[in-house]
Parts: C-alpha cells; structure tokens; sequence
C-alpha cells in the first residue's frame, strides 16, 4: 500500500542502468543490430519481392508495391521435384560424411600413426580444390571406372551422392577434430575402469561429448551438397535435377518471380525448422554437448 | 455337304486362321511409331527454355513414340560434359551451341553431319544457317534499348552508335553486357568492330566502353528490365528481347537502335545453333527434333515467350502482325540482316578478350 498515493519510484539501480548507457553498450547494440541487418537484409528482399504483383512479369521489386501470392501459385512443379531431390540428397550426404568423417576424426586424434599434420592436410584438400574441377574430376573419375567395370555412375544419383560426400566429409572431420584436441581423456579412463567396454565407452561417454562438433559438421555438411551448383551441374541428369541447379539454369536464361516465391518458401520452411526445434528440444541441446 | 466342306470349308477356315496373325501384325505395324522406344537426351537451357520445349516439342516427338530428356546447362558445361565423355557414349544426342562454340566443336569433331532430309522445315530458314554440323535454331538481334521519354527529356538524340553512349548526360544511366553474360561476347565484338579494332585487336572497343561514365554491367538479361522499371538507366545494350520485356512488363517507355558498325554493317547478330553430338545413336531421332524447333508454331510461341527471334521465315511474318511491339524493335528484311555483323570466332582466344576485359573494366 502507498499512503500518499504517490507514484512508486522505480528501484534506484533500474534507474540508474537505463539513465546511464555506456557508449560502449550503446556501440555493442548498434554493432549487433547491424550485423543481424546485415544477415537478414537479404532474406528480406527476396520474401517482399516475391510478395510484389504490380507486373505480370517483373525482376526483383522492393518493397512490393502490391501484395500477391500469385508467383507462388505459379511455381513449377521441378522446383519441388529438385527441393525435395535435395532435401534427401543433403540429409544422406550428412549421415554419410558422420559416418566416414568420425572415424576418420578419432584415427587422427587418437591415433600413433607418423606425420598426423599431413593426414589433417590431406583430409582437408577437398575444401581447397574448386569445386568445378572437382566436378569435371569426378565425372572422368565415373568414365573411367565404367570403362574398367561396366558401372558408369556418371548422371546417377550415386554419382552425385558421392560427389557430395567427397566435399563435405572434410567439414565434419575438421568440427570434430577441433572438439577431440580439447576431449579430457579421464573421461573415458573413469568409464572403462569402472567395467565400460571400449564401445560402451564410446557410445556413453565419447560420442555425446563430441556431438557438438558432429552435430556443427553435420549441419555444414548438409548446407554443402544443399546449396552445391559446381559439382552437381556435371553429375545431375535428366530426371535429378538438384534445387540450386534448377534455379540457378533457370534465371540464366529468363527471369521470373516464381523463383524468388520459391526461394521464400525454403527460407520459411528452414525457419520453421528452426523454431521447432528449439521449442521441442531446444537448440542449446543440438549443439551443446550432453555429457 | 461334307464333300463341300472338306473342299472349300476347311481350307478356307485355315487360310483365316493362318492369317489372322498376319493380319494382327500388320494392324500393329501400322499403329507403331517410328521411333518407339528411342530416348533422345537433348542438352538445352533451362528455367522457362526448357518449359517451352517441355510445353511444345515434347508432345510431337511422344506422338512419335520417342522420350525426350532435357539436361539442363549452359552451353559451355554442355562442352565440357561432351569433352569429358570423348570415345564413349554421347551425354546428349541433340547440343543447343552459341555461335562462340560452333567452330571449336566442329574443328574438333564433336558434332555429326546434319541430314537435311530429315528436317523439312529446314527450307524454311536462310541457307547460311543450314550448316554442315549445325542447324540456326534462333537469332538475338543485339541492339541500344533507349528510354524514349528520358532521352527526348535530356535533349539526346536517338543513339546511332555505341560512342553515342558516351554522352555527359548518360553518366550512371547505361548498363553494358558483361562478357561472362550471355549476349556477352557479340556485344563485345560489337563494340570493338565500331570502334576499329576486330577479333585479334579488341582494345579499341575497350578505349570506346571506358568512355561511358558510371557504366554499369549486366549479366542476366532480369536485370534490364528491373533497371529500367526502377528508373535506374536510360539505356542498355542488349537483345531485343529483353527490350521487348521491358516495355511489355516493366512499362517502360523503351524503343531499340541497331548501332552502326562500321561502312558495310549496322547491328549485331547473334546466332543459336543445334547440333547433333557425334557417337549419338539416335540421329534420325535427332534430325525429328531439330524439325519440330524449326516448326512454325513453336517458333512463333517461342519467341514470344523467349524474346528470341525466330529463324523460320514463315513465323517471323507471322510476329509482324501477331507482335508488331517486336516486329518493330527488330531488322525484318533478309537484306537488313545479311548487313548485321555476325562474329567470326574462328580462330578467336576467347580466354584473352576475358583477360583483357577484365583489366580494363576493374580498373
């Protein structure tokens, strides 16, 4: 109760933190405010321009000038057929580089072999080599091995998957390398003294404490062959065509705003992805580790 | 009774019995199509390119009995993808080729000679464009698209030549084909013929294209027609049909101008090919192909779709009075256009107009 029906004051240290902005704070929000800009500005563009119906054909208009939804009525039908080729070809290229790229991670680490920093190199030497030439490579590589077996991969999805997998592997050896160097080895020392098979150990003890960094080079790993056109405009054929490769043969020639209705429904549905799964399982346990 | 039977009856019962497979056989052989189980691989461009062939010549070679797969590529990768399969099975069977590339695939032994007895339509085309190796599919007529309104406003002359975009008045408002784009090349060679040089000589066209102030680069023809709706420039230097999207969809008040070349030439001609890719083991599938992109309907769809002009004759009359907006921003008379500069990339080091294009815009 207020006996003089005086306003509350507030408490004098709220007071005191929002009277008193440092320009170091004022520098840190204005700093963060423009990167999140910086990030977000063009997503934005492409969801307003793809919103924008002033032209029944158009480039790219922003801020629309007149809301429609008619470009994403008019997106065609191999632009699912692509995402969804994509979709499953990034979440297999995923699994598959885990599956090669934490062993490979663990033989380097833990591993008595001479010359580790030549094999971290080579591990890596996907990353540096362009991508069109890795293309171009592996198509020879496909004409080569069929001339020798009789099983051309070139224009299969194996051909392409593989290509994926050659790319990406590197990416999750490197995230889960960097979490091994720092890995404290008492951890498992403890498991096993106390009766923990060496696979016990690993599945209970090593594999959760690493899983942020598999979880990291999981993601890269899918967000390479997800967004690849280099490598995939040499192995796609007719019948797999992979989004990025769609769209991007696609504007080449002509431009029209379906595209970019197209492009906001993947950024919405990665949004959506995003938000549920921070409101099932919360990010923070994605990425950080559970042990 | 039995007499006439065993006389007439029973031989003629055989005779039907004997025939009526026959006869099943010959009724099939009349509904088989002529290229039933064939599967023609053609190696195209894609988006709203390969929509229309989807859209137009896909039906007429199912009624053929034949399937067709596009692989989608610009014609640069279709290249590579052919050199890397040399002496095995052709990736495609049927090549979209620019101009820039004929030769290179010809001299090298890519292409399979065309058999002109296949492809009717093909009299319908000028004889230059009935190759050895390659057929003309379409033309792009690379012109100076102008806002009409602005230049009457800032007292400019209609442009006649490149040089004339040079003027104070233009400074930021002209955007350029860059090279790597994909009328890139033939506007490149367009400016350098203009301003003295030739194919072994392109500096001069780089001294002309540094004296346009603020100029700006294209590599999608998308952004023409945004540049011009936005009001962002007066003029670009591009096909005619991206000058046709602008007035049809932008709005703009925009009109074309074949700049002059040199005594002998006005405009710039840039010339679609098909070919058949050599080791194709469907070239009387591939010739049906070839006729029905030179068809007169899908011609006239095509390039009102596309902005790309037409190579059968009939269907460029046809666009005349169908589409008097294009018919106007091109050259219709076979004479208007045997004056148009066609590049020779005979011989040409592509790589080093790149390089030099490059020092000289970056700088």
């Amino acid at each position: 109760m207020n006996p003089n029906n005086a306003p509350l004051a507030p408490p004098a240290s709220r007071v005191a933190r929002w009277r008193r902005p440092s320009v170091g704070a004022i520098a840190k929000y204005a700093w963060v405010t423009w990167a999140y800009l910086f990030l977000l500005a063009p997503m934005v563009v492409v969801l307003g321009s793809s919103l924008d119906g002033t032209t029944a054909y158009s480039g790219v208009v922003f801020p629309p000038q007149e809301l429609t939804l008619k470009w994403y009525r008019q997106i065609p039908a191999s632009h699912y057929n692509a995402l969804g080729l994509s979709l499953v070809l990034g979440l297999s290229v995923a699994i598959g580089a885990c599956l090669l790229g934490i062993p490979a991670a663990l033989g380097v680490v833990r591993g008595k072999l001479p010359g580790k920093s030549m094999f971290l190199a080579f591990f890596r030497a996907p990353m540096q080599i362009p991508a069109v030439v890795t293309g171009v490579a592996f198509l020879k590589l496909y004409y080569a091995f069929g001339d020798a077996t009789g099983l051309y991969l070139n224009a299969t999805f194996a051909g392409l998957y593989l290509g994926h997998l050659f790319v990406a592997t590197p990416y999750v050896i490197g995230t889960v390398v960097s979490v091994l160097q720092r890995f404290n080895l008492r951890l498992e020392e403890a498991a096993m003294s106390m009766g923990a098979s060496r696979w016990s150990t690993f599945r209970r003890v090593t594999l959760p404490t690493i899983m942020p960094g598999v979880h990291a080079g999981a993601l890269y790993a899918f967000m390479v062959s997800f967004s690849d056109v280099p490598i995939a405009m040499f192995l796609t054929a007719p019948g797999f065509l992979t989004y990025p490769v769609e769209l991007f043969f696609g504007i080449e020639t002509d431009f029209n705003p379906s595209v970019l209705a197209s492009a906001s429904l993947v950024i919405l549905f990665s949004l959506g992805l995003l938000l549920l799964v921070q409101r099932v399982i919360g990010l923070d346990t994605v990425v950080h580790s559970r042990s | 009774m039995s007499k006439a039977w065993k006389r007439f009856g029973a031989p003629l019962l055989a005779t039907v019995a004997a025939m009526t497979p026959l006869l099943w056989s010959v009724d099939a052989a009349a509904q088989a199509k002529p290229f039933d189980g064939v599967t023609l691989r053609v190696g195209t461009f894609g988006g709203p390119w390969r929509d229309d062939l989807v859209k137009y010549v896909q039906p007429k070679m199912e009624a053929l009995g034949m399937k067709v797969e596009f692989v989608i590529g610009s014609p640069q990768d279709n290249l590579a993808k052919i050199i890397a399969a040399r002496g095995r099975e052709a990736p495609f069977d049927v090549v979209e080729i620019l101009d820039a590339q004929i030769d290179q695939m010809a001299d090298a032994g890519m292409l399979a000679p065309i058999d002109y007895a296949g492809i009717p339509n093909a009299n319908q085309i000028e004889p230059w464009q009935r190759g050895a190796n390659a057929v003309g599919n379409w033309t792009t007529q690379e012109v100076i698209c102008y806002d009409k309104g602005k230049f009457a406003e800032l007292g400019i002359a209609v442009p006649t030549t490149y040089k004339d975009l040079a003027n104070d008045k233009l400074s930021g408002r002209v955007m350029y084909a860059d090279i790597t784009g994909g009328g890139g090349l033939a506007n490149f060679a367009g400016i350098v013929y203009a301003s003295g040089g030739d194919t072994t000589n392109v500096k001069p066209g780089l001294d002309t294209l540094k004296t346009f102030k603020g100029v700006k680069f294209w590599k999608a023809g998308g952004d023409i027609v945004s540049a011009f709706k936005a009001g962002d420039i007066y003029a670009a230097v591009a096909h005619t049909g991206w000058c046709l999207r602008a007035a049809k969809f932008a709005a703009a008040n925009v009109a074309t101008s074949h700049p002059k070349i040199n005594a002998g030439k006005t405009g710039v001609l840039k010339v679609g090919w098909l070919g058949v890719v050599k080791g194709s083991k469907n070239p009387a599938a591939a010739m049906a192909f070839i006729n029905a992109y030179l068809d007169e309907e899908f011609q006239v769809a095509f390039a009102k779709n596309s902005g790309v002009w037409p190579v059968n004759k009939k269907a460029m009359q046809r666009l005349r009075t169908e589409d008097p907006v294009f018919a106007a921003m091109n050259m219709l008379d076979a004479a208007d256009v045997e004056r148009m500069l066609r590049v020779d990339y005979k011989g040409v080091n592509v790589n080093n107009w790149y390089d030099q294009w490059n020092r000289a815009v970056s700088r």
